[in-house]
């Protein structure tokens, strides 16, 4: 029987141990040729190891397991590791791939060694589309779970010395101020580099409004719309005594309410 | 938000018109008419009439002026004057008809210029006071209108205070954290490593501290300080290479009244979306300091990978916010902050008037 060879890839040490521990007593032929702390490194080593068996943890900093699993992908038989996520493991199910939940127990670890061995020695042609498919799917899981938002989120601004994250739902109006922008929030009021034109692009259209050249609004803290001749109006806000001026360009965006 | 439209003038003169205001004008014009009948040689019939029409007028003017609301003066001053200015005009103009629209033929009669006179003097005096009154009326029904918008936030806030305590009673302890943690006790406990027990009572202390309670008015940040310590100490035996931290709580704080989980919220935070994503890991730095102000300073600063602009904040941070806003008011706030050279610094401040 040839070399049989295999890859560790896990965060967390003790966790890398114990799996290496476990092997060696479950499969004593089997040589765990190197140990990954993330998914760069677990994609860096199996290029130069080229192992046949990876254990990838799902969840690791920087490239996650599935990622690594990507760039390994028909390679090596994967075995993917992960801690009560259970989105993936219904994936891995559905796609009959090998998978250990942690904390595992040597008996669930045995059932998985003893399905490897039988594959080593048919003949190694691994169903590749179905990994291909569950890595896709939990790819893009992973992605909606870190949530990021197409608009700005908060708003950062020097304080003092200091530089603040404003969220933007706190924040009352932007306005012009030559070449910055005055943020006013419930907080205080900073200046910022960013233009008009700029912030209104990045923030979200549902909430914020742009009411003239130079001023946007959180429509959440209007209080009032005052109508102003030649088509103009002025804007209350809750709990401020600043009066906002909407142009006439900008009158339409109150129309409707 | 409601649009208020001061123009066309027409609808909301018409609106502010009701009939409870004619009524009490025509009222006070039968009054004023009956006081002066007596001296007066024309009929009570013309006299009711000209102080009606005077009335209808001083009502149209206090309502035009209402609905101006110029932002140079109180409304009610405005009205009033107004009122005291249109009295005489009015006036004088009832008088027109009867001559004919000759304004000689009025000043040149004595008896009509005593009755114009007496006219306006009453109205003078009657016409103001009502205005007042009305406005002073207006007021009121203003306040009372701000006082149940006040009610209408204050039941929101509670609301708001039972939802944050129910989420908080709901699943606080990650299962994922649970099982990964668990796994990394089991190889201790395996391998027979002396970590194991140090490792169980920091688990111990942590799962005490984090499970569910129903009142937190006794929670101290002495507590709160001991339960992230916990916490932190089992990431750090999950995380050796990429993990360091301090807690330092001055001891003259520790006392101090402290909404459970609060600090727990923020360390889980450094910890999951500053330490953990990066491939280097990070430091984590949990204080608090009394400020020569008086304010309360708590903070949790981490050099991990930082936010970005476009983050979506976390059900933690949103429900932190409420806590906040529920057991204090407006006297305590969560601040984020760029730390320096890299990573994030949230910290909770309370002013001395909340902390206890």
């Amino acid at each position: 029987m040839t070399r049989v060879t295999a890859l560790v890839a896990d965060d967390e040490p003790l966790l890398r141990e114990r799996l290496r521990s476990n092997l060696a007593r479950l499969w004593p032929e089997l040589e765990v040729v190197a140990d990954a702390r993330n998914g760069r490194e677990a994609v860096e080593l199996f290029d130069i190891h080229l192992p046949q068996i990876v254990f990838l943890d799902v969840h690791m900093p920087g490239m996650n397991g599935i990622d690594a699993a990507r760039s390994i992908a028909r390679r090596a038989q994967l075995v993917f590791v992960t801690a009560y996520e259970q989105y993936a493991v219904q994936a891995f199910e559905q796609g009959a791939i090998d998978y250990l939940v942690k904390p595992f127990d040597e008996a669930r670890l045995a059932d998985t060694v003893q399905r490897l061995r039988t594959r080593f020695d048919q003949a190694p042609a691994a169903s590749g589309n179905a990994l291909d498919a569950v890595i896709e799917r939990l790819s893009s899981e992973l992605r909606q779970r870190t949530p990021s938002s197409a608009y700005l989120q908060w708003i950062k601004a020097s304080v003092g010395q200091s530089v603040r994250l404003i969220p933007v739902e706190q924040v009352a109006y932007l306005k012009a101020d030559e070449k910055y922008t005055l943020v006013v929030w419930e907080g205080g009021e900073a200046l910022i580099r960013k233009s008009i034109r700029e912030l209104a692009d990045e923030l979200d259209p549902e909430r914020f409004a742009q009411v003239h050249r130079s001023v946007i609004v959180n429509l959440h803290q209007v209080s009032q719309v005052n109508r102003g001749p030649n088509e103009t109006a002025e804007i209350q806000l809750k709990g401020r005594k600043e009066l906002l001026p909407v142009s006439r360009s900008f009158v339409h965006v109150f129309r409707q309410m | 938000m409601n649009m208020v439209s001061p123009n066309p003038p027409g609808s909301g003169l018409l609106a502010a018109l009701t009939l409870r205001r004619v009524t009490i004008a025509l009222a006070l014009a039968v009054v004023v008419a009956a006081v002066l009948n007596p001296i007066f040689v024309t009929p009570f019939v013309v006299l009711l009439g000209r102080t009606m029409v005077i009335a209808m007028v001083l009502l149209l003017v206090f309502i035009g002026l209402g609905q101006w609301r110029p932002s140079w003066a109180p409304t009610w001053l405005v009205q009033v004057l107004g009122v005291a200015l249109a009295v005489p005009i009015a006036t004088f103009a009832v008088y027109l008809p009867s001559v004919g629209g000759d304004v000689t033929a009025v000043l040149s009669h004595e008896d009509r210029v005593s009755g114009f006179l007496l006219i306006a003097l009453c109205s003078l005096i009657a016409g103001p006071l009502m205005t007042l009154g009305a406005a002073v009326r207006e007021r009121d029904a203003q306040a009372r209108n701000q006082s149940l918008q006040f009610a209408l936030e204050r039941s929101t806030l509670e609301r708001q205070a039972l939802d944050a305590r129910l989420r908080l009673l709901h699943a606080q302890i990650e299962p994922h954290f649970l099982f990964n943690t668990l796994a990394n006790v089991q190889e201790l406990v395996e391998s027979g490593s002396p970590q194991a027990a140090p490792v169980l009572r920091n688990l111990i202390a942590y799962l005490r501290g984090a499970m569910p309670r129903l009142n937190d008015a006794d929670a101290t940040l002495g507590d709160e300080a001991e339960l992230v310590h916990a916490y932190l100490a089992l990431m750090l035996m999950r995380m050796p290479d990429r993990l360091r931290f301090t807690v330092d709580i001055p001891q003259a704080l520790k006392g101090m009244h402290f909404p459970s989980m609060a600090l727990l919220t923020l360390v889980e935070n450094a910890v999951r979306h500053g330490v953990d994503p990066s491939e280097q890991g990070g430091a984590i730095e949990v204080g608090a300091r009394r400020e020569a102000s008086g304010d309360t300073v708590v903070w949790v600063a981490d050099s991990g990978v930082g936010m970005s602009e476009k983050t979506a904040a976390g059900t933690g941070l949103t429900n932190l916010r409420a806590r906040l806003k529920a057991v204090y008011g407006d006297a305590a706030r969560l601040e984020l902050l760029e730390h320096t050279p890299q990573g994030l610094r949230a910290q909770i401040v309370i002013e001395p008037s909340a902390s206890t």
